[in-house]
Order: structure tokens, then C-alpha cells, then sequence
């Protein structure tokens, strides 16, 4: 062989290993910085989805890009508008079906910290797994997942973005850039937050509604309390992380009409009609509440648990205890608020907005934001 | 603080402090009725995620000047049964000031708060927050204006009037040159801002008339507040032998009691650390004030009459010249039991918690080492209840060589170190020494998430 040939040999293999190494090597991205309160806790992002710039970016284009759905009308903020602590305002979610949901759109916000378990029913465990299944759904999204590839790969913009985070398009890639969107939703500067830090002072009421909204009432020692943080200690964040913490039947329906809530995932008889108890950051937009939306207002909420309470086998203990005057009929559950009081959890309620987080422009819609700078 | 050592030398030469133990045993502590619930308010972490950061604390350390270290704030792994047990996770290092930070203390709405034994910071809050990557950090350390108020002691947070308020003892005052100084400051608990600074001086009032010196220990129940009277932070022959009450009504001291008997090493009783027993630390009781004197080696008991607010005559609980003990410091409780530290020969004793205002035995002392003082109460990861006991008792030194801690008196009280130990049991599990291993001292130990006791002050 001639070493000219031997030469040319040599050079092609370079030039082919140097492209195999530029066209397969991980993505150069660049991790997200942040701080958040120390009282939120700790929080785990998957190892295999480490939070960078490149995969929010991705995540925020794809969260807002109806491309996501088979009309391409739906995205996932048609369900979860900003403004609305990502909420959509309605009883329950319509997506591409035009049928009405079977439950109400939940608030996107501190997903980092807390849940196992996603969705009303905690029926996925991830962040990652919890993006997928709208846009499968039929009645949400309906996407056929291979024209959804083929579609993204036809994208120039989306192309590079998807080198630039993960290196290639695919499902799991598409997941995990809307999981990494999703987790950097934070709030942390409502006026319940800076009363935490110090910056500022609530008002009496206010003050009022917080000491009720903390304690669970004990007419042996005279506490008035709203029972309220029983169920959501992480009231703050998205929910507990530690197993079925956080989940409980809070007197919405009797045995007869029982949903089966957390039984759709564990099959467990004792956990039927047992719901997520959700974060109430941001609770005064995003009515209306429940998992059905049953309640359009936060004084009907009160109201519920002020005498509404339904009793059913798996009702909250916690719900069937609490009473601000000693019980004098045992099947009569009510917590015995006044009306000022009710107006003052609802009044503690309020301070649990943060507008900051509302208009976030980290968080807007990109489209609108591109579309603006022109 | 300085006359505290002089005086511990010759407390030690005459109690025949011994050796320190090779084995060791438990301790607990309390807090103010309203700080232990400081972090709950705030959404206590509660994952499994969390377990990792529940066995870790939070320390105050002391640089050594002739070991070339510098003071700090460091989080420790104190999970014995981690392969990190002891290591120093994160360290914020801190200005150099005049004297260490003393004490950690976080407040009902889980803010951080440290005093200072000097006065350049004799009061500051410290701003913990977590990074990317989930780990807690320190983002602002800020001293506080105390309108001159030095050598900053204890806190507490109490509600007056409804409104939580901050009370914090300065043994120092606000004029360290006068032999009767001492101060309690109180704050708007929001701001941080001065409300008042309550200073009777025995020199300025009337005979028989209430003053306030010195204060050191700080409890409350309702509308009564007591701070003890201990030793003046820079005249050794200048130390306390009573309880002061104050109105919270009015802000304004309404009573001084003696709380002394025997003078075991010479010196008075120096009041050091008190604890107010009430019906939210033991239900149905009646309320008394507990009270360790520093340099009686004795526990005291002054019942309170909740209808007349009139304070009985004292009666001494226990006495640590004939018991063989000396320095009893603080006053830690869980749910169950009432711990008290004994910085000589470095033991915590326990006490059943039902019983209080008397102290009835729940247990053998926990033996920790020389030095025994502030405690922290936790759990592993597989559920196992710990105490964790720092052993140290001041790391001020001697100014002429500006040594905080090699001075030979202190290394009976100075051990350096923290024992951890299961609760249930008191077996040693652990030992931390920080002079050893990172050639500082130790000043005090906090639970990450807020010291896993229920009554302290």
C-alpha cells in the first residue's frame, strides 16, 4: 500500500471519529443558580435530569407551544396560565375533546419540594412522568408521540434547542425539559414570606387569620384554632414527599358518592376518597377549589369545613376532631368558626399571593415575549 | 464573662474535678414556649430527603489564635452512624469581632438569631437560605443595633400585649465600666428595632427596690418574666446572687429575690440559667421558677401563685457540693423528661418532666465530658433518639496571650468536644472533638431544623 493511501486512510478515519465525537457528545449546558428559603427544605432533582439553562429554555418553549397537542390549540398553559398561580380558573380542565375534565387543573408551583406523588390522586411519581400524560390523553392533548418527533425534528428552533439541553429529540427528552421548566416555578415572595423574613408586618387580621389558620382548636385550653394546618403543614410548597403524607378525605361526599381518589393508584379500600391536599400558595387565584372544583369561592370553602363536612368511612380524623366548642352532638362535625374568624383565615389566605410570581417574565410565555420584543 | 473563668479555676481546684469520663450518658434542653415552634410555622420538612439534614447541626465555633484558626459558623454531620460523622459540611466564616458569638436561637417564625459576648456584635440575625443544589447556606450575617447594649446572652420570644416580642439579656448593659451594669433589651420581633432596654442599676434605685444585674438566664408565663443576675462580664470579683421578675405589662422590674444558701467555693450564687414551669411545658402544673446557680452548684425553686402573681420563698432542689457536681448550666426538656447540664464533672441529669416543679430522677446521668452545657435532641435516619452534648464552657482565654482556650484552668471545663449518645440508654455512640480535629473551639450547638427540644428558658 502506497503511504499515500495509508495517509488518506488515516485522515478519513480522523475526520469521521471527529464528527462521530461532535455529533454524540453530551451537551455543553450550564447548571441553573438559585436560592430559595431554607424552610422549604431540601429538595432532590433527578440525577438524570440535572436543572440547566438549556433545558428550561427548552421546557418553557415547549410548555407554551401548542405543537404539544394534535389541533395545535392546546398547551400546557391553556390549562396553566401564569396569572393564575398557572391555573386555568375553570371547574375542571377542557382540553383538544372539548369534554370537560375529570378534575381541577392544579397550581404549578415549589414542585421541587415535596410530592411523590402527582396529580389529585398521585398517580405518577415524577416530575418527569407527570408531563407526559396530558399530552397523551385524549381528552387533553391526544398526541400521537411519533408525529410529535417528527414535527420537533422538522423545527429548526426546536432542533437546536433540544441538542443544546439533551443532545437529541425524544419523548424522555421532552419530558424531562418540561419537568425542568416546572421546577424552577418557584415563589417565595408573597407577604407571608416577607413576614417570614422580617420585611414587613401583617395586619391584625391578618395576624388573626394566621394564629386560627395554625392551630388545631382545644376548648380544653381555650385555643380557637381553623384546623388547617393538620392537613397542609406544607402549605408553602407542593406537598409532603414522605409516601401517602398528605393525602386525606376531607368530608366532600358521604359513602354513597365516594370518589376513589388515591385507591386509583394504591387499590387500598382505606384510601378511597383520599386527595392530595395541595399547596395554598397563591389559593386566593387559583379558585376554583377542590379536586373538582366544586367550591368557587374561599368562603364557601370555610363554609364546608364549618358545617359542610360529609361523614364517610375514610373522612380525616383530624377533620371529624376539630371543634372550637366541646361537641355536644357527636355526629355533627363543625369547627365552630365565627364569621370573624372565617374572615380572618380567609383575610391569612390572601397574604399567600405573590404577585412577583404572577408576572415572573422568567415564567411568561415565550411566543408573547418574542413577539413583544418585536 | 472573664471573671466567670477565675472563678471556675478555683471551682474546680475545690470540687476535685475529676478526670474526664471515658463513658458517657444523655441531655436535653428547652426553649421559650413560642420559639419551639418557630420552624412548624414555616413548613417543617418532613421527607425522607430531609432525614439526611436531621442529624445535622449547627455550631458555633471559635478560632484558636495560636492554632491559626479563625471563628465560624459550620453545619456537622452528627449522625454517628454515618461514615461522615463529625465532618464539617459547610462553614460560613465570620468577621473577627472583640469576643465569639455565644448563642443560636431561632425564633417562632424560623428566623436565625445569635448573640455575641463582646460588644462589636452582641446581637445578629443570620440569614440561612438553600443553594441549586439544595444545601443549606448562610447569606447574610448582619449584626443588630442594640443602642449599645453589650455582651448579648440568651433570647426569647414571648407575645406581650399579643404582639411577639423579642427579649434579649445583656449581661454587659449598656456601660460595661459600671460594677452594676446589665441590661434586657426587648425588640419589635419583625424589625429587629429597639422597643425598650429595661436597666434598673442596684446603685441607682431606692433600697429594697428591684434592680437588674448582670442578666443572664431569661424565662416567662404570661405577664411575668424573670432574668437571673450572674457575674459581670469583665470585673471578676462583681457576681450576682438573685432573680429579678418584671412586669411585662409595664416592662419594669417589680422584685428581686435571693437565691443563695452555702457558698460552696467562696463566691455568690451567680444565678445563672432559670426555666418558668408552666401548663405548656407540663400540663396542669404549677407554675414555679427553676433556677441554677453557677457558682452554688445548687437548683432552686421559687413557686409562683398565679392569682396573687406573688412569688414563695425559694427552697433549694438540689445541691451539687454534697452530690459531687458543680457549674450546672442549662435547662433542656423533651416531651418526657427535664435535662440539666453539670459542666463539672460533665454530666446531664434527668429529670421526669411530669413532676416539675420538683425534680425526681428519670434516669442515670448522662456522662459526657468535662465542660457539659448546651444539648441538641434528634434522630437517625432508622428512628434511633440521640443526644447530642456540647462539652465546653467558654472559649474567652486568656487576653495577655490571646489564647481563647489553652489555658490550663479551662481544660477542666473546656473538653472541646461533643458527645452524642442515645437518648434512651445514655451509651456513648460518638465524640466530636473540635480542637483536635479542626483546631477550634466549640461555643454552641443548634439543630439544623431547631434543636428538637420543647422547653428551653
Amino acid at each position: 500500500m502506497k503511504a499515500s493511501t495509508i495517509v488518506v486512510a488515516i485522515a478519513v478515519i480522523f475526520i469521521a471519529t471527529a464528527i462521530y465525537y461532535l455529533e454524540n457528545k453530551a451537551p455543553n449546558t450550564h447548571p441553573v443558580e438559585f436560592t430559595a428559603p431554607f424552610v422549604f427544605g431540601r429538595f432532590n432533582v433527578p440525577d438524570n435530569n440535572p436543572l440547566t439553562q438549556e433545558s428550561v429554555l427548552l421546557g418553557r418553549r415547549l410548555f407554551y407551544d401548542p405543537i404539544l397537542s394534535r389541533n395545535h390549540q392546546v398547551s400546557c398553559a391553556t390549562c396553566h396560565k401564569q396569572a393564575l398561580a398557572f391555573t386555568d380558573g375553570l371547574k375542571t380542565s377542557v382540553g383538544v375533546s372539548g369534554i370537560p375534565l375529570k378534575f381541577n387543573a392544579m397550581s404549578l408551583v415549589n414542585l421541587m419540594w415535596g410530592p411523590q406523588h402527582f396529580f389529585w390522586d398521585g398517580r405518577v411519581s415524577s416530575l418527569e412522568a407527570q408531563a407526559i400524560e396530558p399530552i397523551k390523553h385524549v381528552n387533553e392533548m391526544a398526541r400521537n408521540i411519533k408525529q410529535l418527533l417528527m414535527e420537533l425534528n422538522n423545527d429548526e428552533d426546536y432542533k437546536k434547542l433540544f441538542k443544546q439541553a439533551y443532545g437529541e429529540i425524544s419523548e424522555q427528552s421532552i419530558t424531562k425539559a418540561l419537568a425542568n421548566f416546572q421546577r424552577t416555578l418557584i415563589s417565595a415572595n408573597s407577604r407571608y414570606d416577607q413576614y417570614l423574613r422580617g420585611e414587613i408586618s401583617l395586619t391584625p387580621i391578618e395576624n388573626q387569620g394566621r394564629k386560627l389558620f395554625m392551630a388545631h382548636p382545644d376548648t380544653k385550653v381555650i385555643l380557637r384554632g381553623g384546623n388547617c394546618i393538620d392537613c397542609h403543614s406544607q402549605f408553602l410548597t407542593s406537598g409532603f414527599a414522605s409516601k401517602f403524607d398528605g393525602f386525606s378525605n376531607n368530608g366532600l361526599d358521604n359513602d354513597e358518592t365516594l370518589q376513589a381518589g388515591l385507591f386509583t393508584l394504591t387499590q387500598n379500600e382505606a384510601h378511597r376518597g383520599l386527595f392530595k391536599a395541595p399547596t395554598l400558595r397563591n389559593i386566593a387565584v387559583t379558585a376554583p377549589y377542590m379536586h373538582d372544583g366544586r367550591f368557587t369561592t374561599l368562603e364557601q370553602v370555610l363554609a364546608h369545613y364549618n358545617g359542610g363536612i360529609k361523614r364517610s368511612k375514610t373522612l380525616s380524623p383530624l377533620i371529624i376532631e376539630a371543634d372550637n366548642i366541646a361537641k355536644t352532638q357527636i355526629d355533627h362535625i363543625s369547627l365552630n368558626l365565627n364569621d370573624n374568624e372565617i374572615t380572618a383565615i380567609i383575610a391569612f389566605l390572601h397574604t399567600l399571593t405573590d404577585d412577583e410570581f404572577l408576572t415572573n417574565s422568567a415564567f411568561s410565555n415565550p411566543f408573547m415575549a418574542a413577539s413583544d420584543d418585536d | 464573662m472573664r471573671n466567670i473563668l477565675l472563678i471556675t479555676l478555683a471551682i474546680v481546684f475545690i470540687s476535685g474535678c475529676s478526670e474526664p469520663s471515658k463513658t458517657a450518658n444523655i441531655a436535653a434542653t428547652d426553649k421559650t414556649e413560642t420559639s419551639s415552634t418557630a420552624v412548624i410555622e414555616q413548613a417543617s420538612p418532613e421527607s425522607s430527603a430531609v432525614n439526611i439534614e436531621e442529624t445535622q447541626a449547627m455550631v458555633l465555633l471559635s478560632g484558636l489564635p495560636t492554632l491559626g484558626t479563625t471563628d465560624s459558623i459550620a453545619i456537622i454531620d452528627m449522625d454517628p452512624d454515618s461514615a461522615n460523622f463529625g465532618d464539617i459540611l459547610y462553614d460560613y466564616p465570620l468577621p473577627k469581632f472583640d469576643a465569639p458569638m455565644h448563642h443560636l436561637y431561632y425564633s417562632p417564625t424560623g428566623r436565625l438569631y445569635a448573640t455575641g459576648l463582646g460588644s462589636q456584635c452582641s446581637l445578629a440575625e443570620i440569614e440561612l437560605v438553600r443553594n441549586a443544589k439544595a444545601e443549606p447556606i448562610i447569606s447574610n450575617f448582619e449584626c443588630l443595633n442594640t443602642n449599645g447594649q453589650n455582651v448579648g446572652e440568651d433570647i426569647m420570644w414571648h407575645n406581650v400585649n399579643g404582639e411577639l416580642t423579642m427579649f434579649v439579656t445583656f449581661m454587659g448593659g449598656s456601660d460595661l465600666s459600671q460594677v452594676d451594669t446589665g441590661t434586657v433589651g426587648v425588640f419589635n420581633a419583625q424589625n429587629n428595632q429597639i422597643i425598650k432596654i429595661i436597666e434598673a442599676r442596684q446603685s441607682q434605685v431606692e433600697p429594697g427596690q428591684p434592680y437588674i444585674k448582670f442578666p443572664h438566664g431569661i424565662s416567662a408565663y404570661k405577664d411575668r418574666m424573670v432574668v437571673t443576675s450572674s457575674t459581670h462580664p469583665t470585673m471578676p470579683a462583681e457576681v450576682g446572687n438573685t432573680i429579678t421578675i418584671i412586669d411585662l405589662n409595664t416592662l419594669e422590674p417589680i422584685e428581686t429575690i435571693v437565691i443563695e444558701d452555702a457558698k460552696p467555693v467562696g463566691f455568690p450564687s451567680s444565678p445563672v440559667e432559670v426555666l418558668f414551669v408552666r401548663p405548656s411545658i407540663v400540663e396542669n402544673v404549677t407554675p414555679a421558677i427553676l433556677v441554677n446557680t453557677l457558682f452554688g452548684f445548687e437548683t432552686w425553686k421559687v413557686p409562683y401563685n398565679e392569682q396573687t402573681k406573688s412569688f414563695s420563698a425559694p427552697e433549694k432542689l438540689y445541691d451539687g457540693a454534697t452530690s459531687g457536681t458543680a457549674v450546672p448550666l442549662e435547662f433542656y426538656g423533651n416531651k418526657d423528661e427535664l435535662f440539666i447540664s453539670h459542666g463539672v464533672p460533665g454530666v446531664v441529669k434527668r429529670y421526669d418532666l411530669k413532676q416539675l416543679p420538683n425534680l425526681v430522677s428519670s434516669g442515670e446521668d448522662i456522662k459526657a465530658e468535662s465542660g457539659a452545657h448546651h444539648m441538641i435532641f434528634y434522630k437517625t435516619a432508622a428512628g434511633r433518639e440521640l443526644i447530642a452534648i456540647q462539652n465546653n464552657l467558654l472559649n474567652l482565654g486568656d487576653a495577655k496571650d490571646d489564647d481563647p482556650t489553652d489555658i490550663d484552668f479551662l481544660v477542666k471545663l473546656n473538653h472541646h468536644s461533643v458527645t452524642v449518645h442515645d437518648l434512651e440508654t445514655g451509651q456513648r455512640l460518638g465524640e466530636i472533638n473540635f480542637k483536635e480535629k479542626y483546631s477550634k473551639g466549640i461555643d454552641n450547638i443548634e439543630a439544623l431544623f431547631g434543636s428538637g427540644f420543647t422547653h428551653h428558658h
